[in-house]
């Protein structure tokens, strides 16, 4: 099994060939698992006549974007979509500040009741959203923030902040100690080796970080919802009850809704996809 | 790999804002909300409507009454009912509300009880008008201590629309009439080789459900009619019953569990159900959603014996928050908005029902279709109004869905929901209808 | 060289812990001012009887664990903490194994493994609200799922319409999002199994089965406790999901803790009993968060 990644694989040698199997057998899978998708898709393309059509089809017999323009016509479309952006962003900018600070000092320093900061973080990860809303609605009330964008980020970084905390904590650990002595006997202050030697040594860990947050942001409805109101502040995810209320069961146009959602997640993922992989699989476990 | 990753987001977010403006003015095809030129002092008026119709009209409505004075500035928000209904709920905690609100009128009582809306007895008690509105939609603007908290702003009912050419297909002449007459075209009508049931309606458990099942429960039967704080009573389930046996025998899809009002409709425009339960707010737009596919007529529900009728009374109340900024304006601005012509004005436009005698709107579609609502209100409930009207409603959209989903009877469904509901309306009655 | 410099300056050592907690804090502080609040705020609710009729007039009085007492004898909560285990417990058992079987695939290395493990990943990367319009869609009566069962001959299946079934279809659209993730932690824990030991024991003329029970699942214990409580925490507090989907119907059968206690504050205006659910999702959670806690240490220890 010790196989060198670089090899190459010969479809005519008996190595390849079990290449071949596995590989046909893995986009067979892939593509078991993700019809939903696909479904998805399909769906968004039909009109409203083959929607409600007697016979289910698998693909669009009468292809249209009309449901697309529904959607991408909305008034606030492209407000809600750079909302979302805001949102995703600014919850990543918060998971970053707070989140990786602490996983250095957890991971890098032997400390007195760790575990009990550990814990703090773990609780804040059991929390329903239902239980949070009017407690920090009350709090974003006094200071103002109700109707910011800043709201809904702080909120959501709650969840986003332990989750950096639990998995880049095993990256940290795993760097060498004499990289950041080195450092400092070259004269380097604690903060200075902490930006300069111990972030980029545990780069894969925070694209991991940076991805999983920003979609926290992307994807959350009950705090976005709640915290901001006005229709040129709200995110995507936050129309969802305005399009099933107005729609019913018009199935073309709220799966393009629905695909309108998740396209940036997929091209980002296909951008990042390796990162994120290799960043999660390091990253929980080894806690 | 970070400095591509940003920058994927960063190339992102800029598309996203630079062709902003673009699109934004493509998309503005209607009129939109005129800005606050002369600085009048801002009232923000939150409210749902979100067929096309409607929030239009409610943009067009603002705008009037804004260059009609100077004095307030008035903003509409739209919010989604549910979202509405939350942000009221935190805001009877936080204070943190709207000048004026939109409310569905059967929730009213709950907000005015948890403080949400303000007293405003002193600024419209003698107003003479007060004495056009109807009777039913006003009381729910109201507490039991007759203190008044807004105004209701329009209404609607239920009542049957028909797929006639199905009717007609399945050999029958006559709009049924009666329940019994009704069973019947349910039967008839409905066509497995089509795909088409004989009935749909919404038996979601939310409000929705209660609304469109109530009229089935609080029919007459011979020669009485059932009271909601007496389930257990003679002839209660006889309706249940019936719409139970739909479900049974393959004459209404079990999905109705799960169909909001929109969905139900959506069904008798895709020819999907011959006959269906539909809301006066859907006349403005059925036309184009049966799109001439088949003829169509809107009746009385046929709920009970031949020539009664019953339905549920709907519609919207504005009131005024706690801590509005100026409860003085604001209702003036009510005044206005609910006066006998903006009434008429507001009913044609939005395809709603007034809820004052002397508004007297000219539609200039669906004519006949307005008059059976209108004759229907005659016939249609008020919900509550009461502080507790969730849980009652709760309990009346459980009991139809016990009988749906589970086979239970009718009747032991309707008991187990009058175990809660009676005690509750002994301890807080509801108002006399 | 690292442990000389270590002793040199073993007075630094104080200064270098206060070090360490100057990074922790801002995090900790974070936590503590965002999510403390709402805790101590629920915890108090759930112990006063504040309704609809009182909480303008502030009457509502301390009643202690009456709020308790009277959920857990009330049948439907009973049926909604069961169900919220059913969920929990038929999610975790069935991401899991499929979770497991796909990792034992995709660790084999060739060309598409990596690729494709990415896009599988994508169902736990999407909004839940989005899996959920999905799930009402994939199982209408005359949807995809039934037309897929029909070619067997199977159904139709009432899913979302009846109680008996509902649950199935919420938990098949959680696992969905479940197996993802499952997927990739367990191949994390694989690579863990030295291969080495592999060997030995294939000369020793162990079957494939037995190395499978005897080598790889002692060897990946730790990861696998890890999982499976990573996975309850996510699961146990579902909300979006059923939210959406089947928004807890019908009938109550695919209601959790966390959709309940939502119900009860924001449309039955009940808070106190809102609050009482929501700390009984929180006090499960906490125990499972302590076990967990106390793997972790553990496992360090060992190290």
């Amino acid at each position: 099994m010790k196989n060198d990644p670089k090899k190459n694989y010969r479809f005519h040698s008996k190595e390849g060939r079990r290449n071949l199997t596995l590989s046909v057998i893995a986009v067979v899978l892939g593509l078991v698992f993700l019809f939903p998708i696909y479904w998805m898709l399909q769906i968004s393309f039909k009109s409203d006549m083959e929607t409600f059509g007697k016979v289910l089809t698998f693909f669009p017999h009468q292809f249209t974007i009309d449901p697309w323009i529904a959607n991408l016509g909305d008034k606030n479309f492209l407000e809600s979509l750079r909302n979302s952006f805001i949102n995703g962003f600014l919850t990543m900018v918060l998971t970053m500040a707070f989140g990786i600070p602490a996983a250095y000092g957890m991971g890098r320093y032997k400390l007195k009741g760790y575990q009990a900061f550990l814990l703090i973080f773990l609780v804040a990860q059991m929390l329903p959203a239902s239980l949070m809303l009017t407690p920090m609605y009350l709090t974003f009330s006094k200071m103002h923030l109700l109707g910011t964008f800043f709201a809904p980020p702080i909120a959501i970084a709650a969840g986003s902040v332990p989750f950096a905390v639990v998995t880049l904590r095993p990256y940290f650990k795993s760097v060498p100690v004499a990289l950041d002595e080195a450092a400092r006997i070259d004269g380097c202050t604690t903060l200075k080796s902490f930006f300069l030697v111990m972030i980029p040594a545990v780069k894969t860990g925070i694209i991991t970080i940076v991805t999983i947050s920003f979609l926290n942001g992307w994807n959350d409805l009950m705090y976005t919802m709640t915290f901001n109101v006005k229709p040129e502040m709200r995110p995507l995810t936050a129309n969802i009850h305005k399009f099933q209320s107005k729609y019913g069961t018009k199935w073309n146009c709220i799966m393009a809704y629905g695909a309108i959602l998740v396209l940036p997640v997929i091209i980002m993922f296909i951008f990042l996809q390796k990162y994120i992989v290799g960043g999660m699989t390091a990253g929980a476990v080894k806690e | 790999m970070k400095r591509k990753l940003v920058s994927v987001i960063m190339s992102m977010a800029m598309v996203a804002c630079v062709s902003l403006p673009v699109f934004a003015d493509d998309a503005a095809a209607t009129t939109e909300l005129a800005p606050n030129d002369k600085g009048a002092e801002e009232l923000t008026l939150w409210h749902y409507f979100d067929a096309s119709a409607d929030a239009q009209a409610i943009i067009d409505f603002c705008n009037e009454y804004n260059a009609l004075q100077d004095a307030v500035y008035i903003n509409p928000t739209y919010v989604s009912r549910q979202e509405l209904m939350n942000q009221y709920t935190i805001g009877a905690v936080s204070g943190e509300l709207p000048d004026i609100g939109m409310v569905d009128s059967p929730d009213m009582a709950s907000y005015i009880s948890l403080g949400v809306f303000e007293d405003v007895t002193d600024q419209l008690g003698d107003w003479d008008e007060i004495k056009n509105f109807y009777p039913g939609p006003l009381s729910s603007c109201k507490d039991a201590d007759g203190k008044i908290y807004g105004l209701p702003q329009n209404s609607n009912c239920l009542c049957l629309a028909v797929n006639m050419d199905a009717l007609k297909e399945a050999g029958i002449d006559e709009i049924p009439a009666s329940l019994d007459a009704f069973k019947e075209a349910v039967e008839k009508t409905t066509d497995a080789d089509q795909s088409r049931y004989g009935f749909a309606m919404s038996a979601i458990s939310t409000e929705e459900g209660t609304f469109q099942l109530l009229p089935w429960i609080v029919a007459t039967h011979n020669g009485t009619k059932t009271s909601l704080s007496d389930l257990t009573a003679a002839d209660a389930a006889t309706g249940l019953d019936v719409l139970g046996g739909f479900v049974a025998n393959g004459q209404m899809s079990p999905e109705c569990v799960n169909w909001t009002q929109a969905d139900d409709y959506n069904q008798f425009c895709a020819g999907k159900a011959a006959l269906a339960e539909i809301g006066t707010w859907h006349l403005a737009s059925i036309k184009d959603d049966v799109n001439g596919a088949f003829e169509y007529q809107v009746a009385l529900l046929p709920t009970g014996d031949e020539g009664t009728s019953s339905s549920t009374i709907g519609g919207e109340n504005f009131g005024i928050c706690t801590g509005c900024k100026n409860t003085e304006e604001a209702v003036k601005f009510l005044q206005w908005f609910m006066s006998a012509e903006e009434e008429a004005k507001w009913a044609t436009q939005a395809g709603k029902l007034p809820i004052r005698s002397d508004a007297e709107p000219v539609y200039d579609y669906e004519e006949d279709g307005f008059k059976m609502f209108q004759e229907e209100m005659n016939y249609a409930l008020a919900r509550g109004p009461h502080a507790e009207w969730p849980t009652i409603s709760e309990q009346i959209y459980t009991a139809a869905q016990k009988v749906f989903l589970n086979g239970e009877s009718a009747a032991d469904a309707l008991a187990e929901a009058n175990a809660v509901i009676a005690p509750i309306l002994e301890a807080n009655p509801l108002p006399e209808q | 060289m690292a442990a000389v410099a270590k002793q040199k300056h073993r007075g630094k050592g104080i200064r270098r812990e206060n070090e360490g907690y100057a990074f922790i804090l801002p995090g900790v502080i974070y936590m503590i001012l965002v999510v403390g609040y709402p805790i101590v705020y629920n915890l108090i609710l759930s112990f006063k009887d504040t309704n609809v009729q009182n909480l303008a007039k502030g009457t509502s009085v301390f009643i202690g664990l009456q709020n308790y007492k009277e959920l857990f004898q009330n049948p439907t909560f009973l049926l909604i903490l069961k169900n919220t285990f059913i969920f929990t417990f038929g999610s975790l058992v069935f991401q899991f194994t499929i979770g497991y079987l796909l990792a034992l695939f995709f660790y084999k290395k060739f060309t598409l493994a990596g690729p494709i493990r990415g896009l599988m990943l994508i169902p736990y990367m999407m909004p839940m609200a989005v899996t959920g319009l999905l799930g009402q869609n994939l199982f209408l009566q005359d949807g995809l799922i039934n037309k897929l069962l029909s070619w067997i001959g199977v159904g139709p299946l009432p899913w979302l319409t009846s109680t008996a079934t509902a649950m199935v279809a919420v938990v098949i659209m959680n696992c969905w999002v479940g197996i993802p993730f499952n997927m990739l932690l367990l191949i994390s824990g694989l690579s863990n199994v030295p291969e080495d030991v592999y060997e030995a024991s294939s000369i020793d003329g162990a079957s494939k089965i037995q190395q499978f029970f005897r080598i790889t699942l002692p060897l990946m214990k730790d990861a696998i406790l890890a999982v499976l409580m990573l996975g309850f925490i996510y699961t146990f507090r579902a909300f979006d999901l059923m939210f959406i989907m089947t928004a807890g119907g019908p009938l109550n059968s695919t209601d959790v803790l966390g959709t309940y206690s939502y119900t009860l504050s924001f449309t039955q205006y009940q808070f106190s009993k809102g609050s009482a659910v929501a700390m009984v999702l929180f006090m499960c959670l906490m125990v499972i968060g302590i076990l967990y806690l106390i793997l972790i240490v553990k496992g360090e220890k060992d190290e």
